[in-house]
């Protein structure tokens, strides 16, 4: 196990030279460009030999564990991960620790901005819980939570409760006239299931997650929203079904956005053939035809962002066989790495910061600020080792993998940090 | 002698013909070493075989104990409940101190799938898995191949259908992998709540939903226990039902071959899958499997210890 690592990033004035540098709608090299922080600092001068000098990224999908799992995660290790990863911003909300009230709202902000983190300015939005502890007994206090300043309402990722229940959530919740953001996912139909359900799972005696499951839960949602005139979001959509829901909802002027989680994007269930609990991600990595379904959604614009569903685990919850794991992967270090190529081959560099930089913070209700860069090699290749991750964990099915490009600096909240 | 080209045992699919040869072939020879007066051999003197059982097993482990045994291997028996797991111990922790006593096979039983892959990935033993999770039961799919050969000669060309509970059974999984390496023809059948929903990477075998259409051309079937559980989850509406509709019974092997043999993976529900009178008919060999079963263990532990200690050499 690793120990935790300081931080390399440092506040300083850059002047970035030789960059290719986005302009808002393409990249033009450029001799020098400079990035001022304010005037009592150090200036850091870098040549960026050609690479790419693009907006900072927004995650949706950040859970930071604390207070209540800080034996796995912590504010200092999200941040550091943000710094390395590219991230000026994120749409967290937390299983663990769910913003039920306004107390824990503000609770939750001042703990972002504290002193601890040099009064972090990470532009952090927060999702809070639309009841209870994510439980079914009574609702949250959404209305305060509303005006706490909340981006919205979630479910913690968990499964979704009764239909009554949603029914009541929402219809008190519209009140607010916050957006609901919901992982599809039917209960009973998920029942003891943790991988896709198809030729594989099948094939390896493993309980699979049936498509259904998220269909099912999605078309009731939506029916809900169509009903109530609320608007949804849903988190990881997993499959083509799912999207042609979300189309024929949108036909019907319901107000209904999605997201498509990094890994799925990346992998399928072939995967499983390796047994290895690195892949081990909720909701499951589906079929190649999904994950094609997926690009098409990319590409017409069905899917609105993706998603980092950023979730650390413990070494000791992953050393295990893959059934008795727990589920989750770490994205926000490797993710530009990982799926800007694929993603500049199928929709080009405009759609691709949008999906991950721009309409991300939209979802969230974010402002981008043109301050905040990734310096970027797309053509330089990296293999990722345990120390490009923030934090004693390294979960992520791209450990030791060999990705196509590399950051090689970002420049977040005036911190300049090379990797 | 020929070495197998595996250097440990987790499941069927992918292992070859000629190891699956080598195996039944000394199994063979194991097999008249237990008839005889002295059924002892000194194969595997000095070395330590640990049964790492985390789930509910009598005959498997018996079988595995008396394969050890019969081979001259120390032996030890590690059951989860009565072990550090129930204290909270992790799997890697618990194999890694048995490691440490210096033990040299592991035979593993897990309800999850793969646990004999990761224990190898996490030490330096031997790994057999004697079933894991739905996965594979490879030693089980081993002592049926054994028991068709000795019945009927040679599973090349040969029928056999397996009726049952197919999604939950890692005993057909292993059958299934196994015997087409053979060249058996493998036909699966069982209700349509109890077979694999999607069967695109298992396409090399037939699937019958009819079960006199499955087994009119068997040379051999292998009825599977119907766990009582699953009429708890639904799947099932009675045992009366199954047993019906696909039970082994007179009037089922009515529709099958003269000579077909009737194999079960044990321990049997009389009534349910298979009928009293058949599993005690002319057509049982269900008691050839059982003997047959140690001495595909044997073959199994003397073959990889053997890859072991010629690697040392």
């Amino acid at each position: 196990m690793k120990m935790r690592k300081p931080s390399k990033g440092r506040v300083s004035n850059v002047v970035l030279k030789n960059a290719k540098f986005w302009n808002g709608s393409s990249f033009e090299h450029r001799r020098e460009v400079c990035l001022n922080a304010c005037k009592n600092v150090e200036t850091t001068e870098f040549d960026c030999k050609g690479a790419l000098v693009m907006p900072a990224l927004f995650g949706l999908g950040l859970d930071f564990m604390e207070p209540l799992r800080d034996d796995v995660y912590t504010f200092f290790d999200g941040f550091a991960a943000m710094h390395k990863g590219g991230f000026y911003g994120g749409l967290y909300e937390s299983a663990a620790n769910p913003i039920d009230d306004a107390d824990k709202f503000t609770a939750m902000v001042n703990r972002f901005k504290s002193e601890e983190f040099g009064e972090s300015e990470f532009d952090i939005k927060f999702l809070g819980a639309y009841s209870k502890g994510f439980g079914t007994d009574s609702l949250a206090e959404m209305v305060e939570l509303a005006e706490a300043g909340v981006a919205g309402f979630g479910d913690g990722n968990g499964v979704i409760p009764h239909s009554r229940f949603i029914r009541l959530a929402m219809e008190y919740g519209k009140m607010t006239g916050k957006r609901f953001f919901f992982q599809p996912m039917d209960k009973t139909l998920r029942h003891s299931g943790c991988v896709h359900e198809g030729a594989y799972s099948d094939m390896l005696g493993m309980k699979g997650i049936p498509r259904i499951a998220e269909t099912i839960a999605a078309y009731t949602i939506l029916e809900m929203a169509r009903f109530l005139q609320v608007p949804v979001h849903f988190k990881q959509v997993t499959c083509g079904e799912t999207l042609e829901l979300v189309r024929n909802a949108r036909k019907n002027n319901i107000d209904v956005t999605c997201d498509v989680g990094l890994y799925h994007l990346l992998l399928d269930d072939s995967c499983l053939e390796t047994l290895d609990s690195a892949y081990h991600i909720l909701p499951p990595i589906r079929s190649a035809a999904d994950r094609e379904a997926l690009w098409q959604g990319i590409a017409d614009g069905t899917v609105d962002a993706i998603s980092m569903n950023h979730t650390p685990v413990l070494r000791q919850d992953t050393v295990v066989n893959f059934e008795d794991s727990v589920p989750g992967a770490l994205s926000l270090e490797v993710a530009l790495p990982s799926i800007w190529n694929k993603l500049v081959k199928r929709v080009g560099e405009a759609r691709a910061i949008e999906l991950l930089s721009t309409a991300p913070a939209r979802l969230a209700g974010s402002a981008p600020t043109i301050d905040n860069v990734v310096v970027f090699a797309p053509d330089r290749p990296h293999v990722v080792v345990e120390g490009d991750f923030a934090g004693h964990v390294c979960n992520s099915p791209l450990l030791g993998k060999t990705l196509p490009s590399s950051i090689l600096a970002t420049y977040i909240n005036s911190v300049w940090t090379e990797l | 002698m020929s070495a197998l080209e595996i250097k440990h045992l987790f499941g069927l699919r992918g292992v070859s013909k000629h190891d699956i040869r080598l195996i039944l072939d000394h199994a063979k020879q194991f097999r008249e070493i237990l008839e005889r007066p002295v059924k002892k051999v000194p194969s595997l003197r000095g070395m330590t075989v640990v049964n790492l059982f985390f789930e509910n097993s009598t005959r498997t482990r018996t079988s595995f104990e008396l394969a050890e045994k019969r081979l001259s291997a120390d032996t030890v028996n590690f059951t989860s409940s009565n072990s550090s797991v129930k204290k909270g111990e992790t799997l890697v922790d618990t194999l890694r101190n048995i490691e440490a006593m210096k033990i040299d096979i592991v035979v593993v039983r897990h309800k999850g799938t793969g646990v004999p892959k990761f224990l190898a990935d996490n030490s330096n033993a031997i790994i057999v898995n004697a079933g894991d999770g739905a996965h594979e039961h490879p030693t089980q799919a081993l002592l049926d191949m054994l028991t068709v050969e000795e019945k009927l000669g040679t599973l090349e060309g040969k029928n056999v259908t397996i009726i049952g509970d197919i999604r939950h059974s890692r005993v057909a999984r292993s059958n299934l992998w196994g015997m087409s390496t053979m060249g058996a023809h493998v036909t699966l059948c069982g209700p349509s709540t109890l077979v694999p929903r999607n069967t695109d990477l298992m396409n090399h075998v037939t699937w019958e939903p009819d079960v006199k259409k499955a087994v009119e051309n068997a040379d051999a079937i292998i009825a599977l226990r119907l766990q009582k559980e699953r009429m708890d989850d639904a799947l099932l509406p009675s045992m009366r039902e199954y047993r019906n509709t696909f039970g082994i019974t007179e009037e089922l092997l009515e529709c099958a071959k003269d000579k077909v043999i009737i194999m079960h993976p044990g321990p049997i529900n009389r009534g349910v899958e298979l009928d009293s009178d058949i599993a005690d008919g002319e057509h049982s060999v269900i008691l050839d499997q059982v003997t047959n079963g140690v001495a595909v263990r044997m073959a199994v532990l003397f073959l990889l210890a053997g890859g072991r200690n010629n690697e040392n050499a």
